[in-house]
């Protein structure tokens, strides 16, 4: 009796674990599908579903918050999915958030994504009909690809063109293989880091300068902020302008010089007029001309004579020997 | 015997005339079982050994047949990418159809070859017909409460079968990497549907009925002595095993109906 007994209970046991087990089993599949807890109904419309069926599940930002409860044609372009949504997902959920259809992984299961939009939107009620986003789909991924494809292949032949004119171009062939143009190029290069310091010391010597400048020191400075040197600086450019007022007069006074002189060759009037035109005139000059020059010959020998006479030598010997003193005291000097 | 009968083959016509005295059996089973009076002492003792004492066998070739699926489908999941997918696909193919069946092929085994003999032997040593002589119905206690007990235990071992057979899956991919109890099962219950438990459990009622009722009619109808229990065990487990493909391909294909 007591061995009958044992085993009513080890059958016991062994029923009721497996009724629990499934139980459990179906509890968990009901809960997934959010068949046990209180839930809303929400719709949106897509144009073509890509498999997706009844039963499958909807995600707000990635966490599962519902499943597919139907899925009807609304006309032969519209497609109406109707989603069973936890209702505590109502105070979560705005109305313009964005269903769009999606795979669970790679090769996993259709799934319809809500994702949150921005700007302010009122909360979600029962009913309600979601804006959609339509997938990417594969065939048209397909035909993009097939377009870059197509891009990359002519891309690939001109870099191909472009190589074969590189590899058979003579200039470029000489230019690579011309072993000064190392060494021209390394020279530019060490006058380029030569010229950058200086610049960077040019550069050291001005930041000095300006500092000493905004510390009220320096020539700088003082160009910036004696206010006696700024007042000679305006007299001096008053002066210039003056200067510039009488070089203005100057050259109008030439010009009517210029103007009367001209005025006088035109009309054949005047003494330039004369100098200029009248041959005669020209002639007595040039001879007066001639005649000053002998006198000055004849007056430079009578000089000469007088040199050599022996009231006179004394007195140009005097000044010979201080000319020669001069020089001396200059030499030491 | 008819015309028709005679122009049979001999083994056509013994095929034959098995499954229409099986179906005969079948039906008497249905007449008999709900019908007082009811062998309740007898139908629980027989759950106790159809049910419980196959629960060690059941559950260890389970265990195996979860860990030894997990490490082959590894490193063919791991060349594609989708290892992520293991728990999943491993506990689809288990509650959809490896459980069941590997369960109800050793419960056939087990079971269906005992009810066999035990009954054949009854019969050959005339236990059966002293039990008609002294007023207690044999269909009823011998087959009624064998093939009742057959029919609602193989369900309970299956689901206990299919919780070991995902244990034995869990360590196994723990093997290879670390995977937590929690997300393991999570990926299996993401994954299964009502549609995958709900026809799988159903089918395993009438796997146990097949296994029952053929196990108690091999063994019901013996004869030719010793020689015929031999046979007749032999026989409940092949066509029940048989029997049980047949029904899951049914199944299957009315699974897809809906």
């Amino acid at each position: 009796m007591q061995k009958h007994t044992a085993n009513s209970v080890k059958l016991g046991v062994f029923v009721l674990a497996g009724i629990f087990l499934l139980v459990l089993t179906l509890y968990i599949l009901g809960k997934n599908k959010g068949m046990f807890g209180a839930s809303f109904d929400l719709k949106t419309h897509f144009r073509a579903v890509n498999g997706l069926v009844k039963g499958n599940n909807v995600r707000f930002s990635g966490i599962d918050i519902g499943s597919v409860k139907n899925i009807v044609f609304v006309n032969d372009t519209v497609i109406e999915v109707t989603m069973s949504i936890e209702r505590k997902m109502k105070s979560i959920i705005r109305s313009n958030a964005v269903a769009s259809l999606g795979t669970d992984g790679l090769i996993g299961n259709r799934v319809v994504n809500i994702a949150p939009a921005r700007g302010e939107a009122p909360l979600i009620k029962e009913g309600d009909l979601l804006p959609s986003k339509d997938e990417i789909n594969t065939d048209e991924m397909l035909q993009t690809l097939r377009r870059t494809n197509d891009n990359v292949a002519v891309i690939a032949e001109e870099l191909r063109s472009t190589i074969h004119r590189i590899n058979t171009s003579a200039q470029l062939t000489e230019l690579l293989e011309d072993r000064t143009m190392s060494a021209n190029l390394k020279a530019s290069f060490a006058h380029l880091h030569e010229a950058t310091e200086k610049a960077s010391a040019l550069m050291t010597d001005a930041s000095a300068t300006l500092t000493l400048a905004s510390q009220g020191k320096g020539a700088l400075a003082t160009l910036l902020t004696d206010t006696t040197l700024s007042q000679e600086i305006r007299q001096v450019v008053k002066k210039i302008k003056q200067v510039e007022e009488s070089a203005d007069r100057l050259a109008n006074d030439l010009n009517q010089v210029v103007v009367s002189v001209d005025k006088d060759y035109n009309t054949g009037q005047g003494t330039v007029n004369a100098l200029m035109k009248d041959s005669l005139m020209a002639a007595q000059l040039r001879q007066t001309i001639d005649n000053v020059e002998k006198g000055t010959e004849t007056f430079s020998q009578n000089m000469e004579a007088l040199k050599h006479n022996f009231l006179f030598k004394r007195y140009f010997k005097k000044i010979e020997k201080e000319e020669k003193k001069k020089a001396v005291q200059k030499k030491s000097q | 015997m008819a015309k028709f009968e005679l122009t049979l083959p001999e083994n056509t016509r013994r095929f034959l005339h098995d499954a229409g005295e099986l179906s005969r059996f079948a039906a008497r089973f249905f007449a008999e079982g709900f019908s007082p009076r009811y062998e309740v002492l007898e139908f629980v003792r027989q759950c106790f050994v159809v049910g419980y004492k196959s629960l060690p066998l059941a559950g260890l070739t389970a265990f195996i047949m979860g860990l030894v699926l997990t490490m082959q489908l590894h490193p063919t999941m791991v060349y594609y990418g989708v290892e992520a997918m293991i728990p999943a696909m491993v506990g689809i193919s288990i509650v959809r159809e490896i459980g069941p069946i590997l369960t109800a092929l050793i419960f056939a085994g087990k079971i269906g070859s005992s009810i066999g003999a035990e009954l054949g032997s009854m019969k050959v040593t005339e236990q059966i017909d002293a039990m008609e002589v002294s007023g207690t119905n044999p269909f009823k206690y011998l087959v009624v409460t064998r093939t009742l007990a057959a029919t609602l235990m193989l369900p309970i071992l299956v689901i206990i079968a299919d919780a070991i057979s995902l244990y034995g899956s869990y360590l196994g991919i723990n093997i290879y990497e670390n995977v937590s109890f929690y997300l393991f099962f999570k990926q299996i219950f993401d994954h299964l549907l009502f549609m995958d438990v709900v026809p799988a459990v159903i089918k395993t009622f009438f796997f146990g009925f097949a296994v029952g009722i053929i196990g108690c009619y091999k063994g019901y109808y013996s004869s030719k002595g010793t020689e015929g229990v031999g046979r007749s065990a032999n026989s409940a487990v092949v066509v029940s095993s048989v029997m049980i493909f047949i029904l899951d391909l049914l199944a299957v294909q009315i699974t897809d109906l809906l």
